[in-house]
């Protein structure tokens, strides 16, 4: 019976095979050959002891059934997850001032939250007081503007 | 030591370090208030402010956020029943009672309290353990750290409970897999990078942490919201606590139970891998026995020592696991291990050496612990009341702002956009293998120590020419390697002895 156990384990196996294959294309220096301890040592010793453990828990009788995971909000965590990647992308070209209050804005949307006036009112002073934070008080250089807008 | 305490002293009362212990212990409080957040994430989150400090005021910040974040915990186990940290678990079961009996206040008093009695005894204990024990670790060879680092890891897999071995094993072992990511230091080989620049240095343990820890804490906040009736009980909880006064006679039951659960928290938190949530619960369960059938009998129904217990342990357990950090250089838990990446990353080396080459920094984090609790009692506690408002900040706003945070404190340190997409993709992960009930902190523990375990392994072949044999000749390596398997084995066996041994009692019975 498939397990909330067992599922983990066959996503770490899955993992730990394909460690152990790249574990292979670790360059090795010619002298090394014989050598007691390489670069491939630890990866080889960890992949062994990841295959083992996994079927430990694969071969382990299973006890509780796999959660229902009906119910949980998939849509949501899913869009704030795209949101973070766009953010990444966006950082730098759109400026901090710009990305990250379109961001926030975009991260209270999607958490349901309809009052503009306490999101504006929110995301707006925070980004300001962080920016200021950082390049008045610590000194740490933020370019606030997009790209098109610098000189 | 005089000398030492004195220069710790110094420099933990400067008026930067003390600012700085009070700001962690008031910004501890309001992120380990909030449910599911821990004091790993909160350190996490201060780690980006702790880089333009210098050690010591860093340190310092980070060791007030943990007494807050953990103080925080008690707050919303009281009030709401939620512990923010696996440690204040325990105290719930009797605060959470007393406050529905509208003694809020008091089981706060009570918590502020015992919190600092705990951590005060834990760090006289700590003034005295620590440099004795850093004296004698000064004759570890490179062998007895490896099996130090062996036995560190397999205790927390150890103590991850009944049928959590194997998977606290595995995780940490993938912990130990990220952390051959990137150039191996010694031989100048990549490994693992697929070719990309961004992967040459390996992983940031800050992104791991912030990744596994804060942001898919939020994220798991976001798969499972709070019901309207949960928010409804926050609400009405933060509005009136009650009175926070203790009578005599409350406090003459609660000292020795205090005593006692000091005591027994700082020598669990000193075990490796045992820590707070541990300590908290050995303590109530010891007290419950203790109190006798009558008293016995409150305790789960709002029994003001089985709310003083686990608190007082709990912060003992934390200034206990401050030891093997401290003077071995190795985190006994998730936080510590969060603390250890942040004194490398400042280019200190914990370990014997530390109370040596940086007494201002081993003695100042010692003696700002103290500082820490004495904040907590005289600022937080009277505070509490307004504290408790972050309570009814809605998590439409509370949650992308902990994205927010998380994210940008990433990126601050590395002013790299890659580091961005790479949390997005860890946090996925520890969100599937959250759901799938496995353990995050063995994975960190692993993740950090994993390069100073090859490391130590490999100056020690290179030492004993290549020869595995120190495994065995060595005879303090060889001590330290049978416990951890005693660690580790005796757990996994005990059931299936007891089990062999009821069997063969109940045929006696029979036969008999």
């Amino acid at each position: 019976m498939l397990n909330r156990d067992r599922i983990g384990a066959l996503l770490l196996l899955a993992f730990t095979l394909g460690y152990g294959a790249l574990t292979f294309r670790i360059p090795l220096l010619p002298f090394q050959a014989h050598a007691a301890f390489t670069a491939r040592t630890v990866p080889e010793a960890l992949t062994l002891i990841g295959i083992g453990l996994c079927l430990i828990l694969l071969i382990k009788p299973g006890r509780d059934p796999a959660e229902s995971l009906a119910g949980y909000q998939w849509g949501r965590a899913g869009a704030l997850c795209a949101v973070m990647l766009v953010y990444g992308l966006t950082v730098r070209p759109g400026g901090f001032l710009l990305s990250t209050g379109l961001f926030l804005i975009a991260g209270f949307l999607i958490m349901g939250e309809r009052r503009w006036v306490l999101i504006l009112s929110t995301a707006i002073p925070i980004v300001v007081l962080f920016w200021a934070l950082m390049t008045q008080l610590l000194g740490v250089f933020i370019e606030p503007w997009p790209e098109f807008l610098r000189g | 030591m005089l000398d030492g305490i004195l220069t710790g002293l110094q420099t933990a009362a400067s008026p930067l370090n003390l600012l700085m212990v009070t700001v962690g212990c008031f910004v501890g409080t309001f992120i380990g208030m909030l449910p599911g957040l821990g004091p790993i994430s909160a350190i996490a989150l201060m780690i980006p402010i702790t880089y333009g400090l210098d050690p010591a005021s860093g340190l310092i910040l980070m060791a007030g956020v943990y007494y807050g974040a953990i103080f925080g915990g008690s707050t919303s186990s009281i009030l709401i029943n939620a512990p923010g940290v696996a440690g204040t678990v325990a105290t719930a079961f009797d605060g959470y009672p007393m406050a529905q009996k509208g003694q809020a206040g008091k089981a706060l008093a009570i918590a502020a309290y015992s919190s600092f009695s705990g951590g005060t005894i834990a760090a006289v204990f700590l003034l005295f353990a620590a440099p004795s024990l850093a004296r004698v670790s000064l004759a570890f060879q490179s062998t007895d750290y490896f099996a130090l680092m062996v036995l560190g890891l397999t205790a927390v897999a150890a103590f991850a409970g009944k049928g959590n071995i194997t998977k606290a094993l595995l995780m940490t072992v993938f912990g130990l897999m990220l952390s051959t990511v990137g150039t191996d230091e010694t031989q100048g080989v990549q490994r693992f990078t697929f070719g990309a620049m961004d992967l040459i240095d390996g992983i940031s343990f800050l992104l791991l942490a912030m990744a596994t820890f804060a942001l898919s804490e939020a994220l798991m906040a976001v798969l499972k919201p709070k019901s309207e009736d949960d928010r409804r009980r926050e609400m009405e909880a933060q509005k009136d606590l009650g009175s926070m006064k203790l009578t005599a006679a409350e406090v003459r039951e609660l000292a020795p139970v205090v005593g006692r659960s000091a005591v027994l928290g700082f020598f669990t938190g000193v075990l490796p891998g045992a820590g707070a949530t541990i300590a908290s619960f050995l303590a109530y369960g010891t007290e419950q026995r203790l109190a006798g059938p009558e008293k016995g009998k409150e305790f789960g129904h709002g029994s003001i020592r089985g709310l003083a217990a686990p608190e007082t342990a709990n912060n003992a357990a934390c200034s206990g696991s401050f030891v093997p950090l401290l003077t071995l250089g190795i985190p006994g838990s998730g936080t510590t291990a969060i603390m250890l990446g942040a004194l490398l990353s400042y280019g200190i080396q914990p370990g014997p050496r530390l109370f040596i080459d940086n007494p201002g920094v081993f003695w100042s984090v010692i003696v700002s612990m103290y500082i820490g609790n004495v904040i907590l009692l005289i600022l937080n506690l009277p505070l509490i009341p307004y504290i408790a408002r972050i309570l009814a900040v809605p998590q439409t706003i509370l949650i992308p702002m902990i994205l927010f945070f998380s994210l940008i404190g990433v990126y601050f340190v590395s002013f790299n956009t890659f580091d961005i997409q790479l949390m997005v993709i860890f946090a996925v992960g520890a969100v599937i293998l959250r759901l799938l009930a496995f353990p995050m902190a063995p994975m960190l523990l692993g993740f950090i120590l994993g390069g100073m375990m090859e490391e130590n392994l490999r100056r020690a072949l290179i030492i004993n020419d290549d020869s595995w044999s120190f495994l065995w000749e060595r005879p303090l390596t060889l001590s330290i390697l049978l416990v951890a398997a005693l660690i580790l084995f005796v757990p996994m066996v005990m059931p299936h002895l007891r089990r062999l041994l009821g069997r063969r009692s109940e045929t006696a019975g029979e036969g008999g």
